[in-house]
């Protein structure tokens, strides 16, 4: 659910709002536990993507990535010098990628599941696998996000399964099964090469189809109950 | 039978039972037309008239529900007992009308329209020729098969082929299990991926566009017309590169087979993707 905040959420994140803006959304914030996780959503992904390695952007791909959180609109797009400016500055493809991902997971969390999302954000919020001694690729540092919220689609899968006929059963499967051979060859090609931004970039949107996927499979389940 | 309803009010048309339904109703412009269907075909053909005629072919246990308020148009069916058998429509709209179909076992096809078209089937294949401002299909298990947009184009199915012809505008495809066809495209900005199968692209590259096909088990074509200026980025894990024309790298990225060079004035972007297949530019 999104109201006229909701979009300005990562505006007053970045403290780019007005004085007099910064109090009404704060009173609104107050009143509105959707627009409270929201921010809480969008804390742990900037500052998961601040923690991944810094390198120059091969292109701008981050209004995309607002664009799925519905942050980007016409109106607030790109001041010069402004948030979006600074993001683009510090974030890779592959790194971007993974903030997809993120997103998506935390969204999928949020949005198609009727269950509360706090297992995901703990996870989403623990600290990224390091001090291994190994590179950690940016999408391993939001695997726990999408474990998570693959776990929770699949779970409602297979609560509606009887709900769904059987030939769209076997399409989901077996297009499930496509991507998680997909995804298997990407992390096998990931560990021999983790700093490989084809290979994460690939690999975070292989993980996010599965996602759409699984969120796809959930609608169904939900259109049929 | 021909019947007008009363703008602004709620009504619904209640077919007699019987073999079939025949029925015009006269809308005013703007009406969006909706047709929910479980199972059968619907088929979406176009006229110069202010009028949609409804014609469903069905049991004598089923019936056709149409609801109009003066804003949408709704169609649907339902039974006496238990859901319905089975419908197969074929509706006749304005060509402007906005059109908004769903199904789960069926076809969906639409003919000449140059309104929005929004389609979701989960069962059967999308077939559409036309389409206005933003034309949106999806089957689950179906194939999907677009050309004459004019406009914006998201076209994806999951477990089917996504084939567009003669689209004037942004184009999204995308499947999981099948290939993706682009012919006769001119966009500046188009995204094509599919996890397992080819993707081909055959239109213009404009010089301030962005083209991105990428899939993980497939080959990669891309027709470049003489004359293009783009920068292009080939990534691949275990895949091959050709070109039928010369290129000559300008910065060889780190890592297996990934690199960049340049076509012309470079101002195109094209981003070329296969994990384990062949990329190939071709000329045309």
């Amino acid at each position: 659910m999104t109201d006229q905040w909701t979009h300005r959420l990562s505006e007053y994140l970045d403290g780019e709002l007005s004085a007099t803006e910064r109090l009404q959304i704060e009173e609104h914030l107050g009143g509105c536990p959707a627009c409270r996780e929201t921010l809480d959503e969008l804390r742990v992904v900037v500052a998961r993507a601040a923690s991944l390695e810094d390198g120059a952007p091969e292109r701008d791909l981050w209004p995309a990535v607002a664009e799925r959180i519905g942050a980007a609109r016409p109106e607030v797009e790109q001041p010069a010098g402004g948030r979006w400016r600074r993001l683009r500055l510090t974030l890779t493809v592959p790194q971007l990628a993974a903030a997809a991902l993120a997103l998506m997971a935390v969204s999928a969390g949020s949005v198609w599941l009727a269950r509360p999302r706090r297992p995901i954000m703990q996870e989403a919020a623990a600290p990224p696998a390091a001090g291994l001694g190994v590179t950690v690729s940016p999408v391993a540092a939001v695997e726990g996000a999408y474990q998570s919220a693959v776990r929770d689609l699949e779970r409602v899968l297979a609560e509606g399964r009887g709900r769904l006929d059987t030939a769209t059963v076997r399409v989901l499967e077996q297009n499930l099964r496509i991507i998680d051979a997909a995804i298997t060859e990407c992390r096998r090609a990931l560990a021999a090469d983790p700093a490989s931004p084809y290979l994460n970039a690939h690999l975070a949107q292989t993980m996010k189809r599965k996602l759409e996927l699984l969120r796809q499979a959930s609608r169904l389940v939900a259109a049929r109950t | 039978m021909t019947l007008t309803m009363t703008l602004g009010l709620l009504a619904a048309l209640v077919q007699a039972p019987g073999e079939g339904t025949d029925t015009t109703i006269a809308v005013r412009a703007g009406t969006r037309l909706e047709v929910h269907n479980l199972s059968g075909d619907i088929i979406v053909r176009t006229w110069d008239r202010n009028s949609v005629r409804v014609q469903a072919e069905h049991s004598s246990r089923d019936r056709v529900d149409i609801g109009y308020g003066g804003v949408v148009l709704k169609i649907s069916a339902s039974s006496r007992r238990g859901a319905p058998r089975g419908v197969d429509y074929i509706v006749t709209v304005p060509v402007a009308m906005d059109l908004n179909l769903s199904g789960t076992y069926g076809d969906i096809s639409v003919d000449g329209s140059t309104g929005r078209i929004n389609i979701e089937s989960v069962q059967g294949d999308v077939a559409v020729r036309g389409g206005r401002s933003l034309v949106t299909l999806h089957s689950v298990g179906g194939d999907v098969q677009v050309s004459g947009v004019r406009g914006r184009l998201e076209a994806s199915s999951t477990n089917g082929e996504v084939t567009v012809d003669d689209v004037e505008g942004e184009v999204y495809a995308e499947t999981t299990n099948g290939d993706v066809m682009l012919r006769d495209i001119r966009s500046d900005n188009v995204s094509a991926t599919t996890v397992n199968g080819d993707i081909v692209y055959r239109g213009t590259i404009g010089d301030n566009g962005q083209y991105r096909l990428s899939t993980h088990n497939g080959d990669v074509t891309m027709t470049v017309p003489v004359g293009t200026n783009a920068t292009v980025t080939v990534s691949t894990f275990s895949g091959d590169f050709e070109s039928d024309f010369p290129v000559t790298l300008t910065g060889p990225s780190r890592q297996g087979k990934r690199f960049s060079f340049t076509i012309g004035s470079g101002r195109a972007t094209l981003e070329l993707e296969s994990f384990q297949g062949s990329i190939r530019l071709v000329r045309p």
